[in-house]
């Protein structure tokens, strides 16, 4: 396992150790990380979308660089995040109950019934959920069951590629997550640390990666004042 | 110019839709000669060379030939008469319609008497919607004919002849989109095979036609292979509808023999580049084919000078730059226009033309990153292939051309190294 394989990355021939990820090996050729290339190490999910060609494939497959092992001969293009011509608005203060749930989802994403289940977003979903079913759930107005169904999503919009019909199903799956969060009693354990982080009584210490302590110290020193 | 040779825009033709007039101008003759002898028609085309003015030049009898030999399974078969004509700087088949309704209609026509069609189908885009108008009454006017019964005896059942709205997108004029719209649904194109002349329209082989190549199909049949052979220059046969367009002095539609050098389109029908302005280049009907430029002033524009350039002649479609105006920016207008395009279905498609469009935008404006020239050619050599139609492949030629051919324009100094082609 120790030969090295060689892979193009956004025109750029690299060389890798065969066991590391398309954005390990980004990383370590020297190439520098930019927005849209990677979370930089801040965990902001699905920011290394990419467009991967397979040594002798015709078929070209967009996926997260950073979950997908290099290949010999792979030709990778990392790809900024999508943004269609239409974007959805809403104002989760509209939501005055969940009796109006079903007429806002028509009105916020009128184009969501028109999926035709051609199951393009479940084979784009990085995270293998069931995305498809959540879009119906969606427009069938079982919040509930599709909120769950999008709980794990990273916003990574691969969904929103894939999708012929211009469904974005990820900000769908926000849209109801959102709603639900909205319409439901918060979880009291979530109210109690507030509360505790608030009074002091509680402190936040979070260490972040590398660099950017010296910006982010003061900004973190007092969290309470931030909310 | 000479109008001798004006066929499909000689100027007694110029009608609307005026079936008597057609008639007294000498239209009907080609259905009486393909009623006459319907066994004749397709050979007729083969020795006319007439070729698929849609873009592909693909050899028109061939089609024909298919569709006439798949069986009916449920006694079906469909003629389309593709009038969806949507890509920048193409603007002849909309004239057609608009002004020779009779001749594109008879055209269609012929076609269903040589594959024995029942349904005649014109699909126009809605956003001519003067074509449209002229083709639906054109289309009343040869309901109940002589003609029209002639051929239902022939095919042994009625003849129906309908005007089909097209989602008037661009997508849609692919030919297995062409199906998926006329199924009710969006224009999706599929994978082929099978090929619409085999099982198409509601599994019905379908013969698709591009509106220039069936209005030609009356006067091949009237006044015979070897005259619309040696209407052609050199090896070329019949004439060609260009849309000249771009920074000429006398842009418009022009109907040629097929092979007019570029030169003479441009400087002698053209008039010349506008202002005086030096000659650049040209981006070939789609646009999305390789760009000629000055070196390729002297090749004949037919489907095959033009493709020893390794270009295409496409639509015909002409779009002429001078010295002044950036190629990025045209090339970034173009991408962005397939980026809009693009139905979506195929990943790498609708990725690939935003990336693209994206990386093109920043060259333009000055804001490229050290990669994303780079990041560029890298997509050109993944994307090609990857799409169900030829949509992303033909956003990649014109990208990739543009880049081999003008790498100044793209901020790179020294051309670009030797690339497999």
């Amino acid at each position: 396992m120790s030969e090295t394989v060689h892979l193009t990355i956004d025109g750029r021939e690299i060389a890798a150790d065969p066991t590391v990820s398309i954005l390990q090996a980004y990383a370590q050729s020297g190439a520098e990380l930019t927005a849209n290339v990677g979370c930089m190490g801040q965990g902001v999910c699905g920011s290394c979308r990419c467009m991967v060609r397979k040594d002798g494939e015709r078929q070209v497959s967009t996926l997260l660089a950073c979950e997908t092992r290099v290949e010999p001969g792979m030709q990778v293009s990392f790809i900024d995040y999508f943004l269609p011509a239409h974007v959805h608005h809403y104002d989760l203060k509209d939501l005055h109950d969940s009796w109006g749930m079903l007429d806002q989802i028509r009105a916020v994403f009128p184009e969501a019934e028109h999926c035709r289940h051609c199951s393009g977003c479940d084979r784009a979903c990085p995270k293998g959920l069931p995305v498809q079913s959540g879009v119906a759930f969606s427009v069938a107005g079982d919040i509930a069951a599709a909120a769950a169904v999008f709980d794990q999503c990273v916003m990574c919009n691969l969904c929103t590629l894939a999708c012929p019909e211009n469904i974005r199903p990820n900000h769908l799956g926000l849209f109801v997550r959102r709603s639900v969060a909205a319409l439901t009693l918060r979880p009291i354990d979530l109210m109690r640390r507030l509360r505790e982080v608030a009074s002091g009584e509680m402190s936040v210490n979070v260490t972040l990666p590398r660099v950017e302590t010296a910006t982010a110290a003061p900004r973190l020193a007092a969290p309470a004042q931030d909310r | 110019m000479n109008t001798l040779n004006q066929v499909l825009l000689n100027p007694a033709f110029q009608l609307g839709a005026d079936l008597d007039g057609w008639r007294a101008a000498g239209g009907g003759q080609g259905l009486d000669a393909a009623l006459a002898d319907p066994g004749a028609i397709i050979a007729t085309l083969e020795a006319a060379d007439l070729r698929g003015m849609g873009g592909a030049g693909f050899p028109t009898h061939r089609k024909w030939a298919a569709a006439a030999a798949a069986p009916a399974p449920d006694g079906d078969k469909y003629v389309v008469c593709n009038g969806n004509e949507d890509e920048p700087g193409t603007f002849k088949d909309r004239h057609l319609l608009r002004w020779t309704p009779h001749q594109v209609i008879e055209g269609a026509l012929i076609a269903a008497v040589a594959i024995r069609a029942n349904r005649v189908v014109l699909y126009i885009n809605p956003h001519q919607a003067e074509g449209r108008a002229q083709m639906r009454r054109a289309a009343q006017q040869w309901a109940g004919t002589e003609a029209v019964r002639r051929i239902e005896r022939l095919i042994g059942k009625p003849l129906e002849i309908a005007v089909v709205a097209t989602s008037g997108r661009y997508i849609g004029g692919e030919e297995t989109a062409v199906i998926s719209s006329l199924e009710g649904g969006f224009p999706f194109p599929r994978r082929k095979p099978p090929f619409p002349a085999e099982s198409g329209c509601h599994g019905a082989p379908t013969l698709i036609n591009n509106t220039e190549t069936l209005a030609n199909v009356p006067h091949i049949l009237h006044h015979g292979a070897a005259w619309y052979r040696g209407l052609g220059v050199g090896d070329a046969a019949g004439t060609k509808l260009y849309s000249l367009s771009g920074d000429v002095l006398l842009p418009g539609l022009y109907e040629l023999p097929m092979g007019t050098s570029l030169h003479d389109l441009i400087f002698v029908h053209g008039g010349g580049m506008l202002e005086g302005k030096a000659f650049k280049g040209v981006f070939t009907g789609g646009p999305s084919n390789t760009l000629l430029t000055a070196r390729d002033l002297d090749v004949a524009l037919d489907f095959d000078s033009v493709r020893l350039r390794r270009s295409r002649l496409g639509t015909g479609a002409m779009i002429v730059i001078s010295e002044g105006t950036s190629i990025v920016r045209k090339v970034a207008e173009y991408i962005e226009f397939f980026a809009n395009g693009s139905c979506g279905q195929c990943p790498s498609c609708k990725a690939g033309t935003f990336q693209m469009a994206r990386l093109l935008d920043r060259v333009d404006s000055g804001r490229a990153g050290p990669g994303d020239i780079a990041a560029l050619r890298n997509l050109c050599r993944i994307l090609p292939g990857s799409g169900r139609c030829g949509l992303i492949d033909g956003a990649v030629t014109v990208v990739e051309s543009s880049l081999h051919t003008f790498p100044a324009e793209y901020g790179v100094a020294e051309p670009a190294p030797a690339e497999t082609a």
